[in-house]
């Protein structure tokens, strides 16, 4: 027998019942090994455990909101009283606060308009709704109170519950523990032998004369969960790993940039739909970035004047925003390397972070989102040398990649890498990528050729991470990152 | 992107089926949105607003799938028609480009594609008809050949739709088009109203709508072309793509003169542009070997008239190709001719050893460190809101000192974070079932505005369970930064509980603060446990390779 086993059984039996609180008071014994030990013995039919429930009741957000505002079925029918009669549903059908009205026989539905019933009338006027008392109670109870509530009213709970009002957890709590007869024909016939080895044990060698004592091997231990890294740390490493075996050097820039680097430098027009508030964060701190080059400004104004048209204006090119895309990394290093390295090219470069759009958040979408970017400066570089690059990168995610053409305002010629979905037997588009336009390379003053491309990497992340939901991925509810699944890289 | 759908048949017409347009469309680079219920919808790509046109798409996949010789397009004669440009829109919408089009047939589907042709061409080349807006007219109800096109705040007609006649004003407020377009910068600051009129009556209210009188129908046999906007190149690329339409659909078009104060120039231009190609570029560019005679073969797929010399070819490009700005351009589309799937990929020719940056190798370095000590990592948005950020912390701050989005469309989402702690003590919330003790770690980005913007490194690290003290973050403070020759000394800081707070610090800099986080503070994240935590600098200003 183990020896907390033994010790626990015998304060039992000293006692003739216990409470875990007794048992931890006066053995001094941790929580979680005193519940471990009653488990084990109550397992073994040495001890009897009388358990009480006990519930812990959690209001959501939602839940705090009904509290405060009414269901909203209860605003419905204000509403429908407040506009007197009729009400045009065609447009909220289906909606919960009308499915909850029907149910509660508050409203009639005809040719899409809804009406009140008697019932509804007389709960307009009352506002007395049990739900809401239900919820009203809950909130002001102590946690003592709960067990009583949940008896009472446990199917009213429930709808709570499923409509996620509310979130409850039951536990089923040691009252009292009493030994069994089998218990103290345990106890009397303690078995010899070593539990726990100790230090003495093992230098004595008295485990040769005592032996061992046998442990029971099924009996439920404490959870241990490692330390892991986010998902997309290690995905994002991947991602890396692929550029550097294929012999591409990292690089990063500014997150904070002015429109200049991340539209302009890149020949994207100054009218262009992605530069519009609806796209593109702008910053009312810093309102402008400043560019000192006052050479370069002149030829890409020139450039933009020459290609679109417009004139171009140098305050909408100094506004501050959050970069729409990493290629506003490699247009740095396109005129960083331009003509600076004279002999080593080709160079290789990549990046790899975030860039912003200008969202409303939901499961599907996020104002931040990874990408990674990269370029080739040299001479003689074709587009055949970019298919290449492109190729052999998705070989590493497992994906077949192919090309169509297709149209970046910084690129001519550009192409669209796809892949063929066998399960969705579709198409899908997997990035932009091309030759940089004479127009920019002339701007950043450099006669090489440069191949570039960027990768949005939410849907091959998406692809290796089997989720539903983005929002999931940066919430850190640490259950999900205990317990989420080996990322097959 | 613009989708435009066409009626299936209208291809039958030109001899190509369901199959032919599916091989043959993303080969130019467009993409097939869906083929169903007998249509075909394709987003067109912004470079080639000819192709949001019928008969664009039908020449493109004409020439590609049969190229032949290209047709010059030339003017019939002139329409004698002049419209003069008055003072009032110089400053709001100056430039103007019209022509004459007769024996044109707009029967079956040709008016409806026609229409869908100038809507979309407004819509997206025209940025929403303020750059750039279409008028159609029927010329037998025009009276004259003289029209004004100037702006006025008030004059009277009969919109398109309506019966009786309004002024400028109830237009702005009664007509739908007059509500859509209400929000015009130059409409709202001085309200005049651009307008075109002939002898008699007022033809058009500009970008708004035409008038009843002039109405096209699909019986109209002769028809005014009126194109103006901001921008004067504009305006002449849409007259000449729109009167190459016409005549590849076997009208006859007729010029007619704008007439500014100083000047005056006729339209349509339909003016060619030359393009020397050199066929090692070409083949350089592309990464393949051509044989002599398919170079100009490839040109003419695409559209262009072209004829081979030595070693390089003479392109024309058509007057509709507003993409075409030189050289590389010409490359691109031999390149779809010649067809992406027949290019060979080839390596890059020259070694290179890759490698990371070392700020990522020494974040990494750190990482491990976190995961060693048994913390779990956390990665969390750069954007956050002040409450969440300064307010939740009890933390005052300096709005000039922190970074903040002018265009929001939710208020969760306000500024750049200045701290990475308060995005752990909401990760935390979210985990109130899991087991104790919670430890979340995180690296990464952190914003300031002092002059410059500040684009930092933050290491931070949250320890949630019944026993959590100051002891137990020292100790982690310690074995992070075990030596580097640090230095603890007390701090306050109201995020934590008051002498229960210490800073780091390495060569007589602060680099971090650690310690008890204070019970309001918790309260404020909806935390019932004992916090501990710590906030370290890595980089307090990241100096980017540019």
């Amino acid at each position: 027998m183990h020896e907390y086993d033994k010790k626990i059984l015998s304060f039992i039996s000293r006692n003739k019942s216990a409470t875990i609180q007794d048992i931890e008071k006066n053995l001094g014994i941790e929580p979680s090994a005193v519940s471990s030990v009653i488990e084990r013995l109550a397992s073994q039919d040495a001890i009897e455990v009388s358990k009480q429930e006990e519930y812990a009741i959690k209001i959501t957000d939602e839940g705090k909101e009904y509290l405060n505002s009414g269901f909203p079925e209860e605003v419905l029918i204000k509403e429908i009283k407040h506009i007197g009669g009729n009400r045009d549903l065609s447009l909220i059908i289906g909606n919960i606060a009308v499915s909850w009205a029907k149910k509660n026989r508050w409203i009639e539905i005809k040719d899409g308009k809804a009406r009140l019933t008697k019932e509804g009338e007389k709960i307009s006027n009352s506002f007395e709704y049990k739900p809401r008392e239900l919820l009203k109670t809950i909130a002001e109870s102590p946690k003592q109170g709960y067990a009583t509530i949940v008896k009472e009213r446990r199917d009213e709970i429930d709808v709570l519950v499923k409509r996620n009002i509310i979130e409850i957890k039951q536990h089923n709590v040691v009252k009292e523990i009493s030994i069994t007869k089998k218990g103290i024909a345990l106890l009397s016939s303690e078995e010899k032998g070593i539990g726990q080895l100790t230090r003495d044990a093992i230098t004595s060698e008295k485990w040769r004369k005592e032996g061992f004592r046998q442990y029971n091997i099924s009996a439920e231990t404490e959870k241990i969960y490692p330390a892991r890294m986010h998902p997309l740390h290690e995905f994002l490493n991947y991602i890396r790993d692929i550029w550097v075996g294929m012999g591409f050097t990292e690089v990063s820039g500014p997150i904070v940039e002015s429109a200049f680097w991340s539209f302009d430098a890149l020949f994207s027009p100054q009218d262009h739909p992605t530069r519009d508030m609806q796209d593109t964060f702008f910053l009312s701190n810093p309102r402008t970035i400043d560019i000192d080059d006052v050479a370069l400004l002149n030829r890409v104004k020139e450039k933009h004047e020459k290609g679109w048209g417009d004139t171009w204006k140098e305050e909408i090119a100094k506004q501050s925003v959050l970069r729409t895309h990493t290629t506003s990394v490699t247009a740095h290093y396109m005129k960083k390397f331009g003509n600076a390295a004279k002999g080593d090219y080709p160079i290789k470069l990549f990046s790899i972070g975030r860039a912003f759009r200008n969202e409303s958040i939901d499961y599907k979408h996020l104002a931040e989102f990874y990408q990674t970017d990269g370029i080739v400066i040299g001479d003689n570089l074709t587009l055949a040398n970019l298919m290449y690059i492109m190729k052999s990168f998705y070989k590493n995610l497992g994906i077949k990649a192919e090309f169509m053409p297709s149209y970046f305002p910084f690129v001519e010629p550009g192409l669209q890498v796809y892949y063929y979905d066998e399960k969705k037997k579709d198409t899908i588009e997997l990035n932009g990528a091309g030759i940089i336009r004479k127009e920019i390379t002339d701007a950043m003053g450099t006669n090489k050729t440069i191949l570039a491309w960027g990768i949005g990497l939410e849907r091959p992340m998406f692809n290796f991470m089997k989720m539903d939901s983005i929002v999931e991925l940066y919430k850190n509810d640490i259950g999900w990152l205990r317990n989420r699944e080996e990322l097959k890289l | 992107m613009a989708v435009v759908s066409f009626a299936l048949r209208d291809f039958i017409e030109y001899g190509f089926d369901e199959m032919k347009l599916r091989e043959i469309i993303p080969k130019l680079g467009m993409e097939i949105e869906s083929i169903k219920d007998k249509e075909l919808s394709i987003d067109i790509t912004p470079n080639r607003p000819d192709l949001l046109d019928f008969v664009g798409i039908a020449r493109a996949i004409g020439c590609f799938s049969k190229p032949k010789e290209q047709p010059v397009y030339r003017i019939n004669g002139e329409s004698g028609i002049e419209v003069k440009v008055g003072s009032a829109v110089k400053d709001i919408r100056p430039y103007a480009s019209c022509f004459v089009v007769k024996k044109a047939n707009l029967k079956s589907d040709r008016l409806k594609n026609l229409i869908n042709f100038t809507e979309k061409l407004a819509s997206t080349y025209g940025r929403k008809r303020k750059k750039m807006a279409i008028g159609l007219h029927n010329l037998d109800a025009i009276s004259g050949k003289a029209l004004i096109y100037d702006a006025a705040a008030e004059k009277r007609f009969v919109p398109l739709g309506f019966k009786k006649s309004m002024d400028f004003n109830e237009i702005m407020k009664k007509h739908d088009k007059g509500i859509e377009y209400s929000d015009f910068a130059e409409f709202k600051k001085n309200p005049v109203y651009p307008y075109l009129e002939d002898s008699e009556k007022v033809l058009a209210m500009i970008p708004i709508t035409n008038s009843e009188a002039t109405k096209v129908t699909e019986s109209t046999k002769s028809l005014l072309v009126f194109v103006d906007g901001t921008s004067e190149k504009i305006v002449k690329q849409v007259a000449d793509m729109l009167a190459c339409s016409f005549i590849d659909s076997n009208a006859e078009v007729y010029s007619c003169r704008v007439k500014y104060a100083k000047q005056a120039h006729t339209f349509p231009e339909l003016s060619y542009q030359e393009i020397k190609v050199r066929c090692s570029r070409a083949e350089g560019t592309i990464g393949i070997e051509m044989e002599n005679s398919q170079t100009a073969l490839y040109a003419r797929k695409m559209g262009y008239n072209a004829e081979r010399f030595a070693d390089y070819l003479n392109v024309k490009v058509q007057p509709y190709r507003v993409d075409v700005l030189n050289e590389q351009d010409v490359i691109e589309d031999i390149a779809m001719a010649y067809g992406y799937d027949r290019i060979a990929p080839v390596p890059v020719v020259g070694h290179s050893a890759g490698s990371e940056e070392d700020t990522t190798k020494r974040n990494e370095r750190m990482s491990m460190l976190m995961l060693g000590l048994g913390f779990t990592e956390a990665m969390n948005m750069y954007l956050t809101n002040e409450k969440n950020n300064f307010d939740n912390m009890n933390r005052k701050y300096d709005k000039k000192s922190v970074l903040s989005l002018m265009n929001s469309k939710t208020e969760f989402i306000s500024i750049l974070r200045t701290s990475v702690l308060p995005s752990l003590l909401s990760n935390l919330s979210y985990s109130f079932k899991e087991k104790m003790p919670q430890r979340l770690f995180e690296i990464g980005f952190v914003f300031a505005m002092k002059e410059k913007v500040k684009e930092g490194i933050n290491l931070a690290f949250v320890s949630e369970h019944a026993k959590a003290n100051f002891s137990e973050a020292k100790s982690y403070v310690e074995s992070i930064f075990s030596g580097t020759g640090f230095k603890i000394s007390e701090h306050k800081d109201p995020s934590f509980i008051d002498g229960r707070c210490a800073s780091v610090s390495v060569d007589g800099k602060t680099v971090g603060v650690f310690g008890e986080i204070h019970p309001s503070v918790l309260k404020n994240f909806k935390l019932e446990e004992p916090v501990v935590a710590a906030e370290i600098i890595l980089d307090e200003n990241i100096v980017y390779g540019v």
